[in-house]
């Protein structure tokens, strides 16, 4: 099991819960509303006057062969619009009840 | 959940809400009635009291003084004027425009009421008259008629009248000039001498015979029957047969052995004329809220029923019709607010490139205009000039919130989100600033409506149609457009490869579209902006010179006196007012010759002459009408219809010369006036008046004249003064008769008597009527007219005694004396006016030229003189008007100081504001065109507009200095990036007014100054808001003042080791990824 933490411009909210379906996976939890910043270029998300937009965050936990399939619709879903871009997280599960 | 995400996911409830909205504005549109302005009681009040056989100067002290002295403490009283002439007194109170007249009438009965005590025992009760807009005729004809003339007023009361009364809406159908029928019984002196009997006598025989009395119930056996004389004339033939008395040897003496019956129409003292023919004057008038245009359609309507049921050879010609000038002005109107949203749109079109973003905005201009006429419908106002102007206004306005949430929300899409999430996320990161752009309008339009006065009335509702348009768009803005973006605009096409990767769009640089020519030119527009403003901000000494000086030649033309100023436009609607008035004591017939010969010579003047309508004389039944019209048997007023000023080429004004110099060739002519005539209420003529007060009429009388030669010959008031006119007329000649005490006592008369027994004899003594089909018809007993026209025959008037028989020569002498004049008095004051019109220059150049001449004569001690008229009113309104751009910009000011959360910035953005105003003086200076009230309320709606584009700029310069952009980089950036919103905008709002600057119509003169104002200002100053604003804010602002890095630095200086070269990396990053963009 892993755990998979996207993190996406709100506007793409719509595309990942999509994806998500798509691929069946059922459980997720969704933070919205949270601000981050890029570690390479691209602007800050801060809900700002000055940079306005705003990320989301969905962390779903996902059977080990799921992941390599649901990262590359991740990515592909990236380059459909790099300006506008989603990240992924990836790491162990330990435990869970 | 905010509005526009519930607006994008209720697409169903949002269409339908805006939907039922526009329905109900539709309605409110059908249901709205059509007026030239806003519906508003004029504030005028009169107090009317009769002291009967007072002269002027005692009807003065006795009755005015106390008058104006109860009645000054009334609130809100704006001036107070009264006129004294013989036997009555009249005092006449003006008020505030716009206030609760209700109340004020209650405070004047109230005050009315004390003042009673102290009048003196012989004055009647004081009469209050209350002025209406509906006491205004609305539609006035000329009726004419060849063989039924002499019967033309029984036609016209027993069927024209009543049935144009049932219209509906109608509130009063007078008739003036109408053909009285009237029975004389013309008597001859020296008959009536050798019969030795008296007039009297004849009279009571002719009233004494024409009675129907019941003499009691006669009881015969089972019934009963009512007795009655019955012995009233029928026919008026039988009145010459009735004997007046019996001659000592028995012969009867019959009225036609001394007089003469005549059954014929009154004598002439008003002489009413179409085209030189006869006519009589049917006045129409509305009940007040009633729909003129309605009203005037209904009339002609109802007339043509009428006239079938007419003999043929009368007919109806319309003199003057209030609806077409009404209907014109604003259907032209309409046609501008239609032309204003399709330039809009076309401008909308031109900057984005997409039809499908273009109704989107489209659709926002209809939503928000047709809220303004539900705002009509609800405080019961109409379609007027004022309303159709505001909503011109506001078409260019209420697409910029439309446009800013469009723009982001497409910037989003081309970024690759899909249309609903684009619509969601654009319209949260402006939805703020659109509201803050809002409020800076709000804050410039909302003081309008506190305005009081005449200036009040005018733009009350501008204001609220504005701010409430302005508003509806806003809310549109960020509900409406962002749901329909949703659904309307289109997500970037996705192509994918055999492989299922994606293919980048390549660019497609040769064919002909949109994105090769129009963007392109845009993009080079951009570049070259951002390169200017480059250079200018490394020159910045230099660029602020220059600008600095342009503003100061702007200024030059105001400074020299080149910008006249005016109250109100005057409308051609080809309609003269000619007063003419002969020398006096002419007498109306010969008045009425002279006012033949005059229309003949104005017709072969003027061929545009549509039609003259003209009035001789006064009716002596007189009516309260004729209490404030000032025409007398010497007096002469002619309506001249020129027609539509499209008809003709020379304008009203110069047919107003025409005549001018026409009439005053005339040497019987002793005064005369040529005024331009409006619709109805408001604007008219303005007319610079110089007020002279004080109390000896003599020394105020020869100054006055003194004034009106100098105005007349002064080589700087010769060309621009006409119409000089004295209020005061020149004291008029008459006869008196003076009793002598004794010997009238000798025979047993009084002074009281013996005028009775003259009136009896000249003007006629009233013997009953004649009675015909539920008509009366006057009968009236008199004396020949060779018996009653000269001073002889007055004096040989033969008086009844009870002794015998006296003649007037015997008791009593007739006197030639002058009499006084009518005392006017202002502000408690004795005084008169010499109004004077503007020719060819304007309301204020005029009085400043006055102003300047006037000290060549010296003026007489105890005399003051001040300039009123149309020129306070406009003195007062201007000050008014000053006040509001004062108390706007510090509104304005507060908005963005909190918008931009700091003192300095606004500062640069107001820097626009005296550049807007250069170019309104530029162009007032080259369309020579003066200021009037309209044209200075463009001035102060320019304040919001032009400020409006600064906003915009310089919050784009804050937000990429945020972004860590260095200054003069951020500006150059800046400028580039809200070029197009800020041409766009002010591009929207120039094309919307430019219909109606441009327009030709009727009326059209009261809304192109404001056209002009705000073109000329806005155009300027977006130029130059383009250069200044980013110049002053590279000037005021220092370098780093937006870096917190350095001040955060030093709190936590504990922590900075090795931390400042991660940072300034971060920084530059963003930078690069905003350029690739």
């Amino acid at each position: 099991m892993k755990s998979v933490m996207i993190v996406f411009n709100q506007a793409n909210t719509e595309r990942v819960e999509y994806m998500l379906d798509k691929l069946g996976i059922r459980g997720f939890t969704f933070f919205e509303q949270v601000q981050g910043r890029g570690s390479v270029d691209g602007q800050p998300h801060r809900g700002t006057h000055t940079w306005p937009e705003m990320n989301s965050v969905v962390i779903t936990v996902v059977e080990d062969d799921k992941l390599d399939v649901l990262l590359e619709t991740i990515h592909k879903l990236d380059l459909r619009n790099e300006e506008v871009g989603v990240r992924a997280f990836v790491w162990n599960i330990e435990q869970t009840v | 959940m905010s509005i526009y995400k519930t607006a994008i996911n209720k697409p169903v409830t949002s269409i339908l809400i805006f939907v039922a909205v526009m329905l109900m504005g539709v309605f409110a549109y059908i249901k709205l009635p059509i007026d030239q302005y806003p519906e508003i009681d004029p504030p005028f009040v009169a107090v009317m009291c009769a002291y009967p056989g007072a002269n002027a100067s005692e009807v003065e002290t006795n009755v005015t003084k106390y008058m104006e002295n109860a009645l000054n403490s009334v609130d809100g009283l704006d001036e107070l004027t009264s006129t004294s002439k013989d036997n009555l007194s009249l005092v006449a109170l003006e008020f505030e425009w716009g206030g609760n007249l209700d109340e004020v009438m209650n405070d004047i009965r109230s005050y009315v009421d004390m003042a009673k005590d102290n009048l003196p025992s012989g004055a009647s009760n004081p009469y209050i008259i209350k002025f209406n807009s509906s006491s205004m005729p609305i539609i006035q004809f000329a009726v004419q008629a060849k063989e039924s003339y002499p019967g033309l007023e029984k036609i016209m009361n027993d069927e024209v009248i009543p049935q144009l009364s049932r219209v509906d809406g109608v509130g009063n159908v007078s008739m003036s000039g109408e053909p009285d029928r009237y029975v004389y019984i013309d008597i001859n002196q020296k008959q009536l001498d050798a019969y030795s009997i008296t007039l009297e006598t004849v009279g009571n025989a002719i009233s004494g015979n024409n009675l129907n009395l019941s003499s009691g119930n006669v009881k015969m056996k089972k019934e009963q029957y009512a007795l009655q004389v019955r012995s009233e004339y029928l026919e008026s033939s039988e009145l010459a047969n009735i004997v007046v008395s019996t001659t000592p040897d028995g012969k009867q003496i019959y009225v036609r052995d001394i007089a003469t019956v005549r059954d014929t129409i009154k004598d002439m003292t008003l002489d009413e004329k179409m085209n030189g023919e006869e006519a009589v004057r049917l006045i129409i008038s509305k009940q007040t809220g009633a729909n003129t245009v309605q009203i005037c359609k209904d009339i002609h309507k109802e007339l043509e029923k009428i006239q079938k049921s007419l003999p043929a050879d009368i007919q109806f010609r319309e003199i003057y019709d209030s609806s077409t000038e009404i209907v014109n002005a604003i259907n032209s109107l309409e046609e501008s607010v239609l032309y204003a949203v399709g330039f809009v749109v076309l401008v909308v079109l031109f900057f984005l490139g997409k039809w499908r973003a273009s109704i989107i905005i489209g659709l926002t201009i209809p939503i928000s205009l047709l809220v303004a006429f539900l705002y009509l419908l609800f405080v019961d106002s109409s379609l007027n000039i004022i309303s159709l102007c505001s909503l011109s206004i506001a078409v260019g306005m209420v697409v910029d919130d439309a446009i800013v949430v469009l723009e982001n929300i497409t910037t989003h899409i081309e970024r690759g989100s899909n249309p609903r999430e684009a619509a969601i996320y654009g319209t949260n990161e402006v939805w703020v600033s659109v509201i803050a752009t809002t409020l800076v309008i709000v804050a410039v339009f909302v003081p309008l409506t506190m305005l009081t006065g005449i200036a009040g009335v005018m733009f009350k509702e501008l204001g609220w149609i504005v701010t409430i348009v302005c508003c509806t768009s806003t809310a549109v803005a960020i509900s409406l457009v962002p749901m329909l973006c949703s659904k309307v605009l289109k997500a970037k096409s996705v192509k994918l490869d055999a492989e299922g990767h994606l293919v980048k769009e390549q660019k497609d640089t040769k064919t002909l579209s949109y994105e090769n020519t129009v963007v392109k030119a845009l993009d080079k527009l951009d570049a070259f902006y951002a390169n200017v403003l480059r250079w200018c901000l490394s020159h910045r000494a230099l660029t602020m010179l220059f600008v600095v000086a342009f503003f100061f030649v702007s200024l030059i033309p105001a400074l020299t006196g080149r910008i006249g100023t005016d109250f109100m436009a005057v409308p051609d609607n080809g309609r003269l007012t000619v007063d003419v008035e002969l020398l006096q004591g002419t007498r109306v017939e010969e008045t009425a010759k002279f006012a033949r010969m005059l229309e003949k010579r104005f017709f072969d003047l003027v061929p545009e002459t549509k039609n003259i309508s003209t009035t001789c004389g006064s009716n002596d039944a007189a009516g309260i009408s004729a209490l404030f019209s000032s025409t007398r048997n010497n007096t002469i007023q002619m309506r001249f219809n020129a027609g539509k000023k499209y008809t003709r080429e020379r304008s009203i004004t110069e047919i107003a010369e025409v005549l001018r110099q026409e009439i005053a060739s005339y040497p019987e002519v002793a005064d005369y006036k040529v005024a331009i005539s409006s619709g109805g209420g408001m604007g008219g003529q303005s007319t610079v008046d110089v007020e002279i007060y004080g109390y000896d009429f003599d020394v105020t009388s020869a100054y006055a004249a003194q004034v009106k030669q100098l105005l007349q010959n002064d080589p700087k008031t010769r060309d621009i003064a006409r119409n000089i006119d004295i209020s005061r007329d020149d004291d008029r000649p008459e006869l008196k008769i003076v009793v002598d005490k004794e010997k009238a006592a000798r025979h047993g008369l009084t002074s009281a008597v013996v005028a009775t027994y003259v009136r009896n004899r000249v003007n006629g003594m009233a013997c009953g009527y004649l009675k015909e089909d539920g008509d009366e018809y006057d009968i009236l007993v008199r004396l020949e007219e060779e018996n009653r026209n000269s001073i002889d025959a007055i004096e040989d008037l033969t008086l009844p005694t009870s002794t015998g028989l006296v003649k007037l020569s015997e008791i009593a002498s007739v006197e030639e004396y002058w009499g006084p004049p009518e005392i006017e008095r202002k502000s408690r004051q004795r005084y008169l006016k010499v109004e004077v019109t503007p020719f060819n220059t304007s309301l204020g150049e005029l009085a400043v030229a006055i102003d300047n001449v006037l000290p060549q004569i010296e003026k007489p001690n105890g005399v003051s003189v001040v300039l009123g008229g149309s020129y306070e009113d406009q003195q007062e309104s201007f000050q008014d008007m000053g006040l509001l751009l004062l108390i706007i910009v510090i509104l304005v000011y507060v908005v963005m100081a909190s918008q931009f959360e700091s003192y300095a910035k606004p500062f640069i953005i107001m820097m626009a504001v005296p550049f807007a105003f250069s170019g309104v003086i530029w162009a007032l200076f080259f369309t020579s065109t003066s200021l009037d009230m309209i044209g200075a309320l463009g001035c102060i709606m320019l304040v919001g507009i032009v400020v409006k584009n600064g906003i915009v700029l310089v919050d784009y310069i804050n937000l990429m200095r945020d972004r860590g952009y260095e200054l003069n980089e951020a500006i150059a950036l800046s400028g580039q990036s809200r070029l197009r919103p800020v041409l766009m905008t002010a591009m929207t709002t120039i094309l919307g007014m430019l219909p109606m600057a441009l327009s030709t119509s009727d009326g059209s003169e009261m809304w192109v100054p404001m056209g002009i104002v705000v073109i000329g200002g806005l155009l300027v100053s977006t130029i130059v808001t383009l250069v200044v604003v980013p110049v002053l804010y590279g000037i005021m602002s220092k370098h780093g003042e937006r870096d917190k890095e350095a001040e955060t630095r030093s709190q936590y200086i504990f922590m900075d080791i090795n931390t400042e070269g991660s940072k300034k990396k971060v920084a530059s990053s963003e930078k690069i990824s905003i350029d690739k963009k």
